[in-house]
């Protein structure tokens, strides 16, 4: 499956953060984060460990105030509009050890009702997320006895119930096998563009597979805000004095969308990365590079270029 | 008030499919079971003051035991983020778990009341000051729960929660003693604050509007503190 095309990306942004800032006594956790979530994409936001990325989300879903800064939701103000923001939207919080006693339709119910949900409506979203999620098989057992990946499942399926404008999932992958990751990886992609996703992972490849946009968050800060398109990503490795006779011409060749310098080893050797649009050709680049009698120690395709973009980023900002 | 009756429904479940539910309530029966044997068997007095004063102090211990759990787990677990993600008012929360906790004290006294329909067989008790005990004890109860909720919703750790406020249902219950020892107005001021001071005269048969006043206030202060607990930090 693939990720949703790009004419989606033209509706009007779904959610709207303007300066936002969290401060935790003298820690400031968020600082002045400005990021527009469009209707119909999924977005992910990645991060390392303490980078604020929980504390948005808490942020998001209103469970946390702000010390500064608006969010808005469909045009709504998350803190003032707080109910009717919450109520189009469906979150997947991380580590939640779910009513044990209460079995999985007791509790599907009970988070319906508290959705507003009622009678014939709450009786048929249960029958669809009891279809879509696969959770036929354990529908009458206890919330205790299940599997991680059927909590999670459950978990998926509360916050879908009411079909929400925005699903938030915060760190969805966590503990699940390989199998299930996939499986969560189809349905994420099966939400788009009905539903918006808010995804945060720490695993940049999964979030390549699902991700319209990635935004990076560092020590509190939004980096950057990356456009994953459907393109494909090489490595160059090159002996050159300077980075710029190498950047100058592969960005002026047709089909170059973007050049990253990643590295310099020994030798001169530098490494680049660079992306190139679907339909151009890469025999275009490798003549190119031959015309121009650049010694090319490699060229070779890598995965979508989030991990590298991701390092660089991160190296830039702690001063590496 | 969205969310009331859905966080009512599992408030109950959760609580009446607990054990420590059960074993409260049988602890609570067959403590005062016992006294009310004792008294009016071995001591062959035929008054009810000696149980509802027993009952208030049995309270004090089991209502933390009753609410420690309340926020306290779902903070733990990770639930309390699930539900205020919800559409639900904090003050259905609040509430719910409120009159759940309330409700397992109804569970625990309704049996007592075989005890003055005894009295009643074989003697004439004075049905005002059972009523007015009764009514002392649920207004006890309530107030114990709302501080007990409150003090559940400042923090994860459930025995936290338990011992503060048992330590602070305590505290409350004799504070009239150290008043006592003040200079007034402070003897006054200090021996109004006490639990037992504004018990004592319900125990007996005698209700004082002040008395009604001071339970519902405590009631409603503990109430708001867990519902401004659970508001946005």
């Amino acid at each position: 499956m693939n990720r949703p095309d790009n004419p989606e990306l033209r509706l009007p942004p779904l959610v709207e953060i303007r300066g936002l800032s969290r401060r935790y006594g003298d820690r400031l956790a968020l600082d002045g984060v400005d990021l527009e979530i469009r209707q119909g994409e999924v977005f992910g936001l990645l991060g390392p460990n303490g980078s604020g990325k929980s504390t948005l989300i808490r942020l998001l879903t209103g469970l946390l105030a702000p010390c500064a800064g608006r969010i808005t939701l469909a045009g709504l103000d998350v803190m003032k509009e707080s109910a009717a923001a919450r109520a189009l939207m469906g979150y997947v919080p991380e580590d939640v050890m779910l009513y044990p006693g209460q079995r999985v339709h007791e509790f599907l119910r009970f988070m319906g009702r508290l959705r507003r949900l009622r009678g014939q409506v709450l009786a048929d979203a249960l029958e669809r997320v009891r279809a879509r999620l696969g959770l036929a098989e354990v529908w009458r057992t206890p919330l205790g006895r299940l599997s991680h990946g059927y909590r999670q499942r459950v978990l998926i399926a509360q916050a879908l119930l009411h079909e929400p404008a925005l699903l938030i999932l915060d760190e969805p992958t966590n503990g699940l096998d390989p199998q299930q990751i996939i499986d969560l990886r189809e349905l994420i992609l099966s939400l788009v563009p009905r539903h918006t996703v808010l995804v945060t992972s720490h695993i940049l490849s999964e979030m390549e597979r699902v991700a319209t946009r990635v935004g990076i968050l560092l020590q509190g800060k939004l980096c950057s805000v990356l456009p994953l398109s459907r393109e494909s990503r090489y490595r160059l490795s090159v002996v050159v004095e300077a980075n710029e006779a190498v950047e100058s011409l592969l960005s002026s060749l047709p089909g170059i969308l973007e050049v990253v310098s990643l590295e310099r080893k020994a030798g001169n050797e530098r490494v680049f990365e660079f992306a190139l649009a679907q339909d151009a050709p890469i025999t275009l680049v490798a003549q190119a590079l031959v015309e121009a009698r650049l010694p090319v120690v490699g060229l070779h395709p890598v995965s979508g270029g989030l991990e590298s973009r991701f390092l660089a980023l991160t190296s830039r900002n702690t001063g590496a | 008030m969205n969310g009331f009756r859905a966080m009512l429904g599992k408030e109950l479940q959760a609580l009446y499919t607990s054990p420590l539910a059960w074993a409260v309530i049988a602890m609570f029966l067959l403590l005062t079971g016992y006294t009310f044997s004792a008294w009016l068997i071995v001591g062959q007095n035929a008054s009810l003051v000696r149980v509802i004063h027993q009952s208030a102090v049995l309270l004090l211990l089991f209502m933390p035991v009753i609410t420690m759990r309340a926020f306290a787990e779902e903070r733990r677990h990770g639930t309390l983020a699930l539900l205020l993600s919800t559409p639900v008012d904090e003050v259905a929360v609040v509430l719910a778990k409120f009159l759940a906790s309330l409700s397992l004290v109804c569970a625990m006294l309704a049996p007592t009341l075989l005890y003055p329909v005894l009295l009643d067989h074989f003697g004439h008790p004075d049905w005002g000051t059972v009523q007015a005990g009764y009514l002392g004890l649920l207004l006890l109860a309530a107030a114990l729960c709302a501080l007990g909720l409150f003090l559940s919703a400042l923090t994860t750790n459930q025995l936290v929660a338990a011992v503060t406020s048992l330590g602070l249902g305590m505290l409350m219950w004799v504070l009239d003693s150290l008043g006592r020892m003040l200079p007034a107005p402070f003897d006054v001021l200090v021996v109004n604050t006490s639990l037992i001071a504004h018990f004592t005269p319900l125990s007996v048969g005698v209700v004082y509007l002040s008395d009604l006043g001071y339970f519902l206030s405590l009631t409603a202060l503990g109430l708001l503190g867990a519902v401004r607990a659970l508001a946005r930090p």
